[in-house]
């Protein structure tokens, strides 16, 4: 039904363009004489124009711009450029310190993340039943995900504020207790932060475990119900087998967004305390945006770039393996 | 049925009921848990700071005062940001569909040389992340001095690549036998994919447009690089710069109203949208 009103009102709009049609005349003869590929090699070209000359210059271009500037010592207003060759990145492997913290500190935050893929699992387990109601939780459970990394990380950094005016904290205080220091002391901030995420993205792990706990057939439980499996047999033997597939997914997603940690950084510790919360993208930022070292920093985006670029083609190889590639 | 059956029936069925209830309450209470520091900060939100200051660790709105919420809903500047977010996010969404759905057609319909090249180019655009071209993107704006405009907040990312490739995969999906009924009635290219193709393809757009709007109104990376005047926050930076301008724990109350003021667009949207979000995660995600 809305279709049809859709395709009308595409039609009409296209009426309009009629008035065009004399001046048009000309070339779409000069069109229709071309051999048939050529033809639709114009039309198509005309198709991707705009795509194409956006893709030029927000992707393709900046790609080799960032490379170009990674060889040189370049500051923010256009000073003081030189071609350095490669000792930015020699300076980066060898000697910076504070990116190899960085760096180390990002793995972390990559393998604190693989709980969540766990926690979203039982949350799949735990909803995953046929109950009137059952989606309200869902939802519940879910809504975090589509906030705003400043709502979420400003929630938590009030719950885990460190003096007594965090919410933990005041409970604690009310309990007569001593506060606990989470977001300055270093490993709890780490915690603080990869717990953080794990309550705001669990939600999407969970809705992908639900959608692949739903294509496994009831049948093949029915069946080895009959056989005598019990529930822990059914889950080991039918349920993990058939989550490979969105277990692959989440685990490719997830190192790739771990990657990328800055938004919860930014928001809660502003990379404390000394540092052992600053990410790869968080130190890219900070030498760029906050002491304009452009050739610098965006000489570690290079770095961050390639390490990406070896995840990313494990995904592409995931994508091929659906069959949905080209 | 023995009225002894019917018996254990009605008894197995009690039984049953019983069990979902507590299944219920099981999860019910682990929600509420869960989601504890969402209702702290809604209590939050409408205490008074005096009662703050007393005991900040309490879920009981008593004095009950909307005072944050009176300066939070009196500021020009958040509801500016609101506008921004919803301008920038809106017409960055709808000239992606335009220019991706296009592109989509063309690799998905048209026979032409080149063709796998590029689409092969679109797709390493994949593997690109974002860390990799902000730089020179960044430069590119602040030269042509649309450094702090809505402009630099809205273009890029437009011409997405995941987009194309899924749109590409949906279109190779529509029977071609409809097209070529089209084209014998003298329909061009243009109007056979304005008039099939794209009707054809409401599930699939609608998905994308969902996500699209989503990720652009959450985006942090880019806006907070890109603008660095109040004028042209979204409202997702604004919230950021307004609580840490405030940042000192006397004022929980505001920043918390604050919060709230930004969650709830989305949550309107997401309650307005919640079933194509639903689906569209395994569409979007490219898992189904």
């Amino acid at each position: 039904m809305s279709n049809f009103r859709l395709g009308n009102l595409f039609e009409i709009v296209l009426g309009f363009f009629e008035i065009f049609a004399p001046v048009l005349a000309p070339y779409r003869r000069l069109h229709e004489k071309l051999p048939p590929k050529l033809q639709q090699t114009v039309t198509a070209f005309a198709f991707i124009l705009p795509f194409a000359i956006m893709y030029a210059i927000f992707t393709i271009l900046p790609i080799f711009q960032t490379f170009y500037i990674s060889l040189h010592k370049w500051e923010i207003m256009g000073t003081n450029i030189r071609f350095i060759g490669l000792k930015n990145f020699e300076r980066l492997l060898t000697r910076d310190t504070q990116f190899h913290q960085a760096f180390e500190t990002t793995v972390l935050f990559v393998l604190l993340s693989f709980p969540i893929i766990f926690v979203g699992l039982c949350f799949a387990m735990m909803l995953n039943r046929p109950v009137k109601g059952i989606g309200v939780f869902r939802t519940i459970f879910y809504l975090p995900n589509i906030m705003a990394v400043t709502v979420i990380g400003l929630i938590w950094a009030r719950v885990f504020a460190s003096s007594g005016r965090g919410l933990i904290n005041a409970f604690l205080e009310n309990l007569g207790l001593d506060i606990i220091p989470w977001l300055d002391r270093a490993d709890l901030a780490v915690l603080v932060v990869a717990f953080t995420t794990l309550w705001w993205t669990v939600g999407f792990s969970m809705l992908i475990f639900l959608a692949g706990l739903q294509d496994i057939p009831q049948s093949l439980y029915d069946a080895a119900k009959v056989d005598g499996a019990n529930s822990l047999g059914r889950f080991r033997h039918i349920t993990v087998p058939g989550l490979r597939r969105p277990f692959a997914f989440l685990c490719v997603l997830q190192v790739i967004a771990s990657f990328q940690i800055f938004g919860q950084v930014d928001v809660m510790t502003g990379g404390g305390p000394a540092g052992n919360t600053r990410t790869i993208v968080y130190n890219i930022w900070e030498v760029t945006f906050q002491y304009f070292q452009v050739g610098y920093g965006t000489a570690m985006a290079v770095i961050m770039f390639g390490v990406l670029l070896v995840i990313s083609i494990f995904q592409l190889s995931l994508f091929r393996d659906q069959g949905v590639g080209s | 049925m023995t009225a002894a059956g019917a018996q254990l029936q009605r008894e197995r069925q009690r039984r049953e009921t019983l069990k979902t209830r507590l299944y219920i309450g099981g999860v019910g209470f682990f929600a509420f848990i869960w989601m504890l520091p969402v209702v702290w900060t809604i209590v939050t939100s409408v205490r008074s700071q005096e009662a703050l200051m007393r005991n900040l660790a309490s879920l009981i709105p008593h004095p009950f005062t909307l005072d944050n919420w009176e300066v939070i809903l009196t500021s020009s500047l958040l509801w500016k940001w609101l506008g921004n977010s919803l301008v920038v996010s809106t017409t960055h969404t709808l000239a992606q569909l335009t220019v991706c759905s296009l592109a989509a057609y063309a690799f998905a319909r048209l026979d032409f040389y080149f063709r796998r090249p590029l689409y092969l180019l679109v797709l390493i655009g994949l593997m690109v992340p974002f860390e990799a071209t902000f730089l020179p993107v960044y430069l590119l704006f602040a030269n042509l001095n649309l450094h702090n405009t809505l402009i630099a907040l809205i273009l890029p990312g437009i011409a997405s690549s995941f987009a194309v490739f899924l749109m590409t995969q949906f279109f190779r999906g529509i029977p071609l036998e409809l097209e070529e009924a089209a084209m014998m009635d003298g329909a061009g290219r243009f109007r056979i994919f304005l008039t099939i193709i794209v009707p054809l393809s409401t599930p699939v757009i609608t998905a994308l447009a969902i996500f699209t709007f989503l990720g652009n109104w959450n985006s942090y990376l880019w806006p907070i690089i890109s603008a660095t005047s109040s004028e042209v926050y979204t409202i997702v930076i604004g919230l950021r710069k307004i609580t840490q301008a405030w940042g000192d724990v006397n004022f929980y109350g505001r920043d918390m109203a604050a919060a709230i003021f930004t969650a709830l667009p989305i949550i309107i949207f997401f309650f307005v949208f919640q079933r194509r979000i639903i689906s569209g995660i395994a569409i979007n995600s490219g898992i189904k």
